[in-house]
């Protein structure tokens, strides 16, 4: 399957005087995992917020291609599942509350069903019933997953996901995106964790200083190359200029 | 209408779990009420239903303030204001679920300090308890609809406890006009007169659609 999900083409942010995007140019398909790895404050966030629709960019275009119309982030929110820095959840609400208020904003059928699903798809079943304001980092994270999935959205937008993370858990989320992808969603996945990226993407930009400086595909994604991408010819600690 | 009944849930549901703003707002209210008690001359009490209704009203806006102020900023905890930013559909029904869990909670408080304050100065309310009631409604329903997209533009800015006030309170002088005429009727003769129950209901009507279709822009970053 090769159908675009995604295209953004030029897209600029400026905060003030600073740029935070320069002209970044991203295609996903369905069937892949886009990885956008790079340093920190090298603008990736500020890049997914803008293909999620929750903020606007300087200029360039952002589509997203439902059942074969584009449309702009705004206009497609129903499409797109989200996982931010932050988890998104209500601490005052169980697990399971907040994943039926999600549902009931994304006007899912069987909400109950589907979060149920969820929850032990996510190993808390047992947790269900238990605020989530109790819950480790780890555990609110695995709830956050669950609740971008409630919507079961063709393009599914992951910032930083495996933060906070222990190894079972990091394990079945990649295990997660990977099915997700074997069912043609579309994903960007945020990260600049290169072993990630290397072992989860189909597609990766470096993005550096608010440009992609690279796009490494297929079998020439290797932590190798991404590491070497990930220095690029910034100046190395400690060396002299 | 679903998404407007599932915030309308869940911010119940979590202020019946913390109690933060009701408690804030009541406590706020009722020692507003006896600041008033402390502060007029004694010999002044016995004209206080002259200017009861625009004492009443200040206790109640000011009580309302600090429970506007919470309604979006409970939502930046965890950026949970993305996910209402990332709804699908159109934002206005956020915007009224929100206004009507302030309604509610604003209600409840105004009901206790108006019972408070009339304990305070010896006024009786209960036998205009209903039409009063009718009045505040209509009253807090304009004060939510401004609140609520007030609250909603000042809560990512650092001065939010400040802007909000500054946002909302001219707004608010139509419907303190109408709400305080209507109150100084009820209490003074017994009856409201037309005009202000126009005036509060035009606000209102205003009010609400400007707010609705306003929202839909105020999420946005």
């Amino acid at each position: 399957m090769s159908e675009t999900a995604l295209r953004a083409r030029g897209v600029e942010k400026r905060f003030g005087a600073m740029r935070a995007l320069r002209g970044v140019d991203l295609t996903v398909e369905r069937g892949t995992i886009h990885a956008v790895l790079g340093p920190n404050g090298a603008g990736k966030t500020t890049l997914l917020r803008i293909l999620a629709g929750l903020s606007h960019a300087t200029a360039g275009s952002v589509e997203i291609d439902i059942d074969g119309e584009n449309h702009e982030p705004s206009k497609a929110r129903g499409a797109i599942g989200y996982v931010g820095h932050a988890t998104l959840i209500h601490p005052e609400l169980t697990a399971r509350e907040n994943l039926l208020f999600a549902a009931k904003l994304y006007r899912v059928d069987d909400a109950e069903a589907r979060a149920q699903q969820l929850l032990e798809d996510e190993a808390l079943g047992e947790v269900a019933d238990v605020r989530a304001g109790s819950f480790s980092r780890g555990m609110s994270q695995r709830l956050s997953i669950a609740r971008a999935r409630i919507h079961d959205p063709i393009l599914v937008l992951l910032d930083e996901p495996f933060t906070g993370l222990d190894r079972a858990a990091a394990s079945r989320l990649a295990e997660h995106l990977e099915r997700l992808r074997d069912e043609g969603r579309a994903l960007v996945l945020i990260t600049h964790d290169v072993e990630i990226a290397a072992r989860l993407a189909t597609t990766v930009s470096l993005l550096d200083r608010g440009e992609i400086s690279e796009v490494v595909s297929g079998s020439a994604i290797t932590v190798d190359r991404l590491d070497a991408g990930m220095l690029g010819d910034r100046p190395q600690p400690g060396a002299v200029a | 209408m679903s998404t407007t009944l599932a915030i309308l849930w869940k911010d119940l549901v979590t202020e019946w779990r913390s109690r933060d703003r009701v408690i804030a707002m009541l406590l706020f209210s009722l020692l507003v009420v006896v600041i008033f008690h402390f502060a007029l001359p004694v010999g002044t009490r016995s004209g206080i239903q002259e200017n009861a209704a625009g004492l009443l009203w200040v206790a109640y806006v000011f009580a309302a303030n600090i429970g506007l102020n919470r309604s979006f900023a409970l939502e930046l905890e965890n950026d949970a204001l993305s996910l209402l930013a990332l709804a699908p559909g159109e934002r206005g029904w956020i915007f009224l679920g929100k206004a009507l869990a302030n309604l509610i909670l604003i209600g409840l408080v105004e009901a206790a300090a108006g019972f408070a304050f009339a304990v305070a100065f010896d006024i009786d309310l209960l036998k205009v308890a209903l039409p009063l009631a009718g009045v505040v409604l209509l009253g807090t329903f304009g004060l939510c609809c401004a609140g609520t997209l007030f609250s909603a533009m000042s809560v990512r800015t650092r001065l939010r406890e400040v802007l909000l006030p500054i946002l909302l309170l001219p707004a608010l002088f139509p419907v303190l006009a109408g709400a305080v005429a209507a109150t100084r009727d009820l209490i003074v003769a017994g009856e409201a007169s037309f005009e202000a129950i126009q005036l509060l209901l035009v606000i209102d009507g205003v009010y609400l659609v400007v707010s609705f279709l306003g929202f839909e822009y105020i999420l946005d970053e």
